[in-house]
């Protein structure tokens, strides 16, 4: 019969809407752009670092406005709303140590992306790009860092602030103005806390989703690199595309985070000390874990003087981020094999081993000074 | 291939395999209050392990073997492995303990000593160097020998691997044969029977998750309670409301009335002034 349909080829509701959408906006275009990315050599676990890092942002997002229903940013309220976020609000306890530990598991997180880029020498030329941009937003997430210690408002917030803006205070031509600008008067005080907080909760995150954004096209622009061994044919064999398999690893890479966080928070939650004075009593003063290595190498004689807190606080950090943003340019060799390129697999160890010894020194010199 | 290469080729993807699994069993007990590295927690972690290690290792042994040794073990491979593994294991790791204990007393010892003879000898060595020293010091002859130890292990781990390796039957075809054969492993057959089990356990974790987690913090502040002042809220009746205006209201009245019986004329003179006038403020001290 003419104009009879099939009805199991009609297209049900679903598949209307998704048909809808599609003629509007290229759903399925998009789709395919997105999931079928040809993964050179096939997927690994060794690429799932970038969309972790993608992961913990969105739910420091999340977490973030969540405590900004409750918290207050200035100097009268920051430390009582804070207290009241862990004693009073349902599992407010839970979303302020979820994003604590989210912030440090971030920092944790572009150290090991960062490093696995550069082990696998994807910096080089087609994607000097990708690099420079990965390193902006390396400081970014280091300034969401800075910034967002502040804002509980105790002791520990305070002083790791002092440290922090005592050490950009060192910057020639703009340390200064930097310093002021960031702290609004002498102390620390509301100027501070307002700056602070607009820095963390507005600049910051535009400026992580825009460079994300820019990070990510470039990326899809110049394509994976793809591991630095193997044969062209165990290459083309292992080729997949990136979906199911490493959008598989990247779930549970994911998942994995997301409960180890989790745990961190269940085992060390947010504990309040004092509320902020411009005493430091009894409280020794010093930075986020993630500064302590710079913190305690400044302990050193030969970082001692005015010129020796300049070296270490600022020419040699600034050196090496410096190396790091010419790094794709004067190392132009198209060998990727780190086991080929020793000077780069000692360097990454050498600064592996500093961060590690004077980080684990800076605990120990605690008990020298109490 | 060496057997140290092939132990850890086995062993570091087993590991990274089965840890989101047991991840979500050490949350689950850290949410229920139980520490999983203690008493009943530890107990329940290490029994809940074993048949992830199992599924673990066969899965990932299977892998290596064909990829890189083009050989295809016999069935229950995973079981008959981590027995092995698991003897040789509990053998080993209490001597590395032991042995690692051992060096590390020593290292600190004898670097104290070294600091101390050259701080008497010498030189004061200041504060912040003394630490860096003294913690690389002891620290490089403990790793040294723990790395020897764990290649050990590794290389008691790849022997047994060896002796699968050598009971196996190998594998034909190209290199695209092999990478679809493992690869098939890690595909369910029931594609969305798997999904539908995989969602569900997801919202039971879910679920579990959110009856389980305190809603308020398990761990208050050891120096000081958190003490929220509430305003004393007053119930508001409108009747009561009305009752108590209207009373105000009466009073009012019967207070201009006795006023305007005092005064009939409404005249003022300058002594005498209304009960409200009385009241003027007081100079503030200066």
């Amino acid at each position: 019969m003419s104009g009879h349909q099939d009805p199991v080829n009609e297209p049900n509701v679903f598949e209307k809407v998704v048909d809808f959408v599609d003629e509007r906006v290229g759903l399925k275009t998009l789709q395919a752009k997105m999931l079928n990315e040809p993964v050179p050599g096939g997927s690994r676990w060794a690429y799932a670092f970038g969309s972790v890092l993608l992961f913990i942002f969105i739910l420091q997002v999340v977490t973030g406005i969540l405590l900004m229903f409750y918290y207050v940013p200035s100097t009268d309220h920051a430390y009582a709303s804070t207290q009241y976020i862990i004693h009073e609000v349902d599992y407010g306890w839970f979303l302020l140590s979820y994003h604590f530990w989210g912030s440090s598991a971030m920092v944790v997180m572009v150290f090991a992306h960062m490093s696995q880029v550069f082990l696998w020498g994807a910096y080089k030329k087609p994607r000097e790009l990708v690099w420079l941009v990965g390193l902006a937003l390396f400081g970014i997430v280091m300034g969401f860092g800075f910034t967002g210690y502040l804002l509980p408002w105790d002791q520990r917030a305070f002083w790791a602030t002092v440290v922090g803006v005592e050490i950009m205070d060192k910057t020639p031509l703009i340390g200064d103005f930097m310093a002021r600008f960031l702290k609004g008067g002498p102390t620390p005080g509301q100027m501070t806390i307002s700056r602070f907080f607009v820095i963390h909760v507005m600049v910051l995150p535009a400026a992580l989703m825009g460079l994300a954004g820019l990070h990510i096209f470039l990326f899809r622009k110049a394509g994976p690199a793809g591991p630095f061994r193997g044969t062209p044919e165990e290459l083309k064999a292992k080729t997949d595309y990136f979906f199911p398999r490493q959008i598989w690893k990247d779930i549970v890479a994911m998942a994995s985070v997301f409960l180890i966080i989790c745990s961190l928070a269940f085992i060390e939650p947010v504990v309040l000390l004092e509320e902020a004075t411009p005493d430091p009593g009894d409280y020794h003063p010093e930075p986020e874990w993630y500064f302590l290595f710079l913190f305690q190498l400044l302990r050193l004689k030969i970082f001692g003087g005015e010129l020796g807190q300049f070296l270490g606080s600022i020419a040699l950090p600034g050196a090496f981020m410096a190396l790091l943003a010419v790094l794709p340019f004067i190392d132009t060799s198209p060998e990727r094999n780190i086991f080929k390129r020793p000077a780069s697999l000692i360097g990454w160890i050498l600064v592996m081993l500093m961060i590690l010894v004077f980080t684990v020194s800076a605990i120990i010199n605690r008990d020298f000074l109490d | 291939m060496s057997n140290v290469k092939l132990g850890l080729l086995v062993f570091w993807p087993t590991f990274w395999t089965g840890f989101p699994i047991k991840m979500v069993i050490v949350f689950l007990l850290l949410t229920a209050h139980i520490h999983p590295w203690e008493g009943t927690g530890l107990a329940a972690l290490l029994l809940l392990s074993i048949p992830i290690d199992i599924w673990a290792l066969g899965l990932c042994a299977r892998t290596v073997l064909l990829e890189r040794l083009s050989v295809e073990p016999s069935k229950g491979m995973g079981l008959r492995l981590w027995a092995q593994w698991a003897v040789f294991s509990v053998v080993y790791l209490p001597m590395l303990v032991f042995v690692m204990g051992g060096t590390k007393a020593l290292a600190i010892s004898a670097t104290e000593a070294t600091v101390h003879f050259v701080e008497e000898s010498f030189m004061v060595i200041p504060v912040a160097e003394k630490i860096t020293l003294e913690l690389l010091m002891w620290t490089t002859p403990t790793t040294i020998v723990l790395i020897a130890l764990l290649a050990g292990w590794m290389f008691g781990l790849g022997t047994l691997t060896q002796r699968v390796v050598r009971a196996s039957t190998p594998v034909s075809g190209s290199f695209q044969d092999m990478v679809y054969k493992w690869d098939a492993l890690r595909i369910p057959k029931d594609q969305p029977l798997f999904l539908t089990a995989f969602t569900g356990v997801g919202v039971v974790l879910v679920v579990l998750f959110w009856g389980l987690l305190p809603v308020s913090t398990p761990h208050p502040h050891e120096d000081y309670e958190f003490i929220d002042v509430k305003k004393v809220e007053r119930k508001i009746v409108p009747k009561d409301v009305i009752k108590s205006a209207e009373k105000v209201l009466a009073r009012a009245e019967a207070t201009i009335k006795e006023l305007e019986k005092e005064n009939p004329t409404g005249d003022k003179t300058k002594d005498e002034k209304t009960p409200a006038a009385k009241e003027e403020p007081k100079p503030s001290p200066k």
